[in-house]
């Protein structure tokens, strides 16, 4: 049952039911307890009364009613010979104890009173049912209009816990009209303390799916947006080709067509690569990984464009550097940041790679001679397809903001400078291997 | 025909300058907002092929500029932005067209023909003077019903004179509407091509202005 409204019915239902019974036997008891005492009183007040009319007249004679009363009544004389029996029939109690006893006659239990006279014995006896039928009715007096009252209090129970729940069945109407469109927080005023809770992380949640959904719908338009520039000079230089007066003329639009597909495939992996590399729900394990590896199959990787571009590309790597991370990334961020510095830097330029320990984790340094970003630019310059005017052709707009969101997700922070005596310099800083 | 192309992309650039070539247009390709600004303020074109998305000034402050100084050369936008919010902006700030990337280069040398006919003050494609009949779609002249041939140079010539029968344009500017500033132009090239005209079509179809320039009488 995992209904808070049936738990709470079902338990407070048992609650009333279980006092009721509980009050019922308390008041049963208490009753017994105080009829007895009266009884017994009773008893002795009938046994003193008789005392003073046994001695007057031996053959005594009781009001009829008094012989059909839960009374017994007994008289001995001197000799212990009955001299009165107030009514025929009953078994005998033969012995009598003086003052207060409890019998016990053919199952049946009695109470008795005796008391010494000047001419004999006087025995009061009455049933102890006779009392338990009493207490008992003013137990089940108590009890009954407890009982009768069980359905209405039912009933009302079932009001208040409706109307307890009500808070929560308002927001749980109020989240079903949410969906990937309509993410606005749900209102939180007027909520009980206990629903208030909730709700507020339930808004802390919407708004981080708001903006998880807007970096999505804002990367595929980008995305869309930036495909456009290489198809469109695919089809151009196809329809180039077609209409391509001499020779010469289809073999430049030959050419540049390979060119403009080329663009559009780089493009494609890059947007690719980015989008594996944005924060998923499953964050990657990290482990720790050689830092030197990443960094020298990154070099490889980049090294045919710096053969192409005449680039002097260098590496100095310590052995040992050791980061939490997963090599596949690591790779691609290398790949990337020397892809970026090849393309900036003019031919005969160098780029220079070195990965070292520092005393606050590993430290990788991309620096080239090529022409740096200006100190304004240097925060967009991580944005999604930023590219400055003097952007070399061929490049996607997307090498740094993989770079970014692989470092993201290593927890490592990257920082542009001046190289020395000029160029760029990035520096990627690992946390320290936990 | 004079035309003015701003696209940041330096393959698209190419690829239009050489298709715009072909079709017989002299074209200046400016690759920011800021020159094309400054193109725009120093010289004339018959028509502007304008990028949205530049780097230092957008497409639409360029546009804006323009209009501000109610200057009307056609301007057609050619863009990647293709929602209809941007689209309206566009065509609000002054522009005469909008083609959304990727386009087809038929239809772009379509609409740029449509939007030159339209700024001419015509309906027809053709131009109509006296005799003689230009198609500027099949790039063919007829004199009195007959077809002349003619060099693609003499029809840009042609065309120029007969968009503003009585306009005289100088040498300098038929030049610029021949090759545009990065062409190389031969020195006496435009007389070259008004005597060509003349023998073609008659010695009285293109006048001289002595010192001025060329026209085509009213």
């Amino acid at each position: 049952m995992n209904s808070i409204r049936a738990r709470l019915l079902v338990a407070l239902l048992a609650l009333v039911t279980v006092i009721s019974l509980l009050a019922g036997t308390l008041t049963y008891r208490r009753v017994l307890a105080e009829t007895s005492l009266l009884f017994d009183y009773q008893l002795r007040q009938m046994a003193l009364s008789l005392r003073s009319q046994v001695s007057m007249a031996p053959r005594l004679e009781l009001p009829p009613d008094q012989a059909d009363a839960d009374f017994v009544i007994q008289i001995w004389d001197l000799y212990g010979k009955r001299v009165y029996l107030s009514r025929a029939g009953l078994p005998l109690i033969d012995q009598t104890t003086l003052g207060y006893a409890d019998v016990r006659i053919a199952g049946e239990r009695w109470r008795t009173y005796g008391l010494q006279t000047l001419d004999g014995v006087i025995q009061i006896a009455q049933p102890v049912r006779v009392r338990e039928a009493l207490a008992g009715g003013a137990a089940l007096r108590v009890v009954l209009p407890l009982l009768l009252l069980l359905p209405l209090l039912g009933a009302a129970t079932v009001g208040v816990v409706r109307s307890g729940l009500l808070p929560l069945r308002r927001v749980a109407a109020e989240v079903q009209r949410r969906d990937a469109h309509s993410l606005t927080p749900i209102p939180a005023a007027q909520l009980p303390s206990e629903v208030a809770p909730l709700v507020l992380e339930l808004n802390r949640l919407l708004v981080r799916l708001h903006g998880a959904f807007q970096a999505q719908r804002a990367f595929i338009a980008d995305a869309a947006h930036e495909l456009r520039s290489p198809l469109t000079a695919v089809r151009l230089e196809l329809q180039l080709l077609d209409r391509a007066p001499d020779a010469a003329a289809r073999l430049t639009a030959r050419q540049n067509l390979g060119a403009a597909v080329e663009r559009a495939i780089h493009l494609l992996e890059q947007l690719l690569t980015l989008a594996r590399q944005e924060p998923r729900e499953e964050p990657a394990a990290l482990a720790p990984v050689p830092l030197e590896a990443a960094v020298a199959e990154g070099m490889a990787d980049a090294h045919a464009l710096a053969l192409v571009r005449h680039i002097d590309l260098s590496l100095d790597a310590q052995p040992g550097v050791m980061v939490q991370g997963e090599h596949a990334a690591l790779r691609t961020l290398v790949r990337n940041l020397i892809d970026n510095a090849v393309r900036y830097t003019p031919p005969g330029g160098s780029v220079r790679v070195s990965s070292t320990q520092g005393p606050r984790g590993a430290v990788l340094e991309v620096c080239d001679s090529g022409p740096g970003i200006p100190v304004v630019d240097r925060e967009r310059a991580f944005d999604r397809f930023y590219r400055r005017v003097s952007a070399p052709e061929g490049g996607s707009g997307l090498g740094l903001a993989i770079v970014k969101a692989i470092a993201d997700r290593h927890g490592a922070r990257i920082s542009l400078a001046d190289a020395v005596p000029s160029g760029l310099r990035v520096t990627v800083l690992f946390p320290p291997p936990a | 025909m004079r035309v003015l192309l701003v696209e940041d992309d330096r393959m698209i650039a190419q690829g239009l300058e050489t298709a715009l070539r072909q079709d017989g247009y002299a074209v200046d390709v400016m690759r920011d907002g800021r020159s094309a600004a400054e193109a725009l303020r120093n010289a004339r074109f018959d028509i502007v092929l304008l990028d949205l998305g530049l780097p230092e000034r957008d497409g639409l402050e360029v546009l804006r500029d323009l209009r501000s100084r109610a200057d009307p050369t056609p301007v057609i936008i050619v863009t990647a932005r293709d929602d209809v919010p941007n689209r309206i902006a566009g065509l609000d700030a002054g522009a005469d067209d909008y083609i959304v990337k990727p386009f087809d280069l038929d239809e772009v040398g379509a609409r740029m023909r449509s939007v030159l006919r339209r700024a001419a003050g015509r309906g027809d494609p053709c131009i109509h003077h006296g005799d003689i009949t230009l198609n500027p779609v099949t790039h063919t002249v007829e004199r009195a019903g007959v077809p002349v041939a003619l060099s693609a140079h003499e029809f840009s010539v042609l065309e120029a004179l007969l968009q503003r029968p009585g306009a005289v344009l100088s040498r300098a500017q038929l030049e610029d509407r021949l090759y545009g500033w990065s062409g190389q132009i031969e020195s006496n090239a435009v007389e070259v091509y008004v005597h060509g005209l003349r023998r073609k079509l008659g010695s009285e179809s293109i006048r001289t202005l002595r010192g001025v320039g060329y026209y085509v009488p009213k």
